[in-house]
């Protein structure tokens, strides 16, 4: 129990003690920003930087033929042993085409499942507001009742039947 | 008593390349896991289809005969390394082919290179795509593996520590200092052709 404490204090630590640094020491801290602001060499280094990002981003942006892992599986196949080029496996790897990873796959969804959680969101607050009006209903429509049998009969006697 | 030593061997026979088969099979299965994450790796590294069915295949090749036909203790480790540095080899020497082809070129009076022809060309991307490959290659093998592993197969950093053998610490350090140092060098290929 301590020792779970003892973490968890840890990771707050450590949490903070990121957040604290990244906001202070980082490239977008407002001090480092006046500074780049005026000093030509780290600007010539930012921008060298960006060049590199952007030619990695470039590289990462060039897709591939989608045949391109049956043709390389294939090839790789062709150079193992006999046995493992007629495996049952062997001929599902030459057929295999490139499969979207699962936040790609579950992106199409998004939008759908967004929709499904507002409706769902949006009926559950209306059936929480019809009950709590009707609540609200009943104890008006009590005290008017309550109010009409008191002036009528009397006090007491409307107390009496409507504490029974 | 011969007849029966006889089907005995037939058995035997029969038996061993099965046993061998089953052996192999995780080479398969690591194709099957790794294949895809490998094949994007590649294609990053070399730009070249041809390129690309090459290395996977000598990867694959050098996996069926890892020591003596057994099994490496982490294969996806043992396979991204082996890519890349294969791939790393054939940039290298296709740099070394165009350097070679552009003197010859030059000494016979023709233009060089057309996609390093002129500064002009510093946003076409093709441009900056075999530049940065030029200067990836010239890294030395530490910090290519973490910026390769990191940017171009798109690994996390605790899987690179993992394949690398280092905390996910160093290899966030490692990448950084390749970034820089292939900042420096590409600035220095951009005055060059100034």
């Amino acid at each position: 129990m301590k020792s779970k404490n003892t973490n968890n204090k840890c990771r707050q630590i450590r949490a903070w003690l990121h957040k604290t640094i990244s906001s202070r020491l980082g490239l977008d801290a407002d001090w480092v920003q006046n500074h780049i602001g005026k000093c030509p060499r780290c600007q010539r280094r930012i921008v060298s930087a960006g060049r590199v990002n952007l030619a990695l981003s470039v590289m990462k942006s060039q897709p591939h033929k989608l045949d391109l892992l049956m043709r390389a599986n294939t090839q790789a196949i062709g150079v193992l042993k006999h046995s493992l080029r007629r495996a049952p496996k062997a001929c599902k790897l030459k057929a295999m085409l490139p499969k979207p990873k699962l936040l790609e796959r579950c992106g199409k969804y998004a939008h759908p499942a967004a929709n499904a959680a507002a409706c769902i969101a949006i009926l559950l607050l209306m059936k929480i507001g019809v009950f709590s009006s009707m609540d609200k209903f009943q104890t008006e429509g009590q005290k008017v009742v309550k109010q009409y049998y008191a002036s009528h009969v009397g006090q007491e006697m409307a107390d009496e039947i409507f504490t029974a | 008593m011969s007849g029966k030593a006889i089907s005995y061997g037939r058995i035997w026979d029969f038996a061993i390349p099965k046993t061998v088969d089953e052996s192999r099979r995780w080479v398969l299965s690591a194709m099957q896991s790794h294949g895809q994450g490998l094949v994007t790796m590649l294609w990053r590294i070399l730009g070249n289809e041809q390129d690309v069915c090459d290395a996977y295949q000598n990867t694959f090749l050098r996996l069926a005969h890892y020591e003596g036909r057994g099994k490496p203790e982490h294969i996806k480790a043992y396979i991204f390394r082996s890519a890349s540095n294969m791939a790393i080899s054939m940039l290298r020497r296709r740099t070394a082919e165009r350097k070679r082809l552009s003197a010859t070129a030059a000494t016979r009076g023709r233009a060089t290179d057309k996609d390093a022809s002129s500064p002009a060309n510093e946003l076409d991307s093709k441009y900056l795509q075999e530049t940065l490959r030029r200067c990836i290659a010239q890294l030395p093998e530490y910090l290519r593996n973490a910026i390769t592993l990191r940017d171009l197969a798109e690994l996390s950093y605790a899987q690179i520590g993992r394949i690398l053998g280092i905390s996910p610490g160093t290899a966030r350090v490692y990448r950084c200092k390749a970034i820089q140092l292939l900042a420096v060098w590409m600035n220095k290929e951009r005055q060059k052709k100034d």
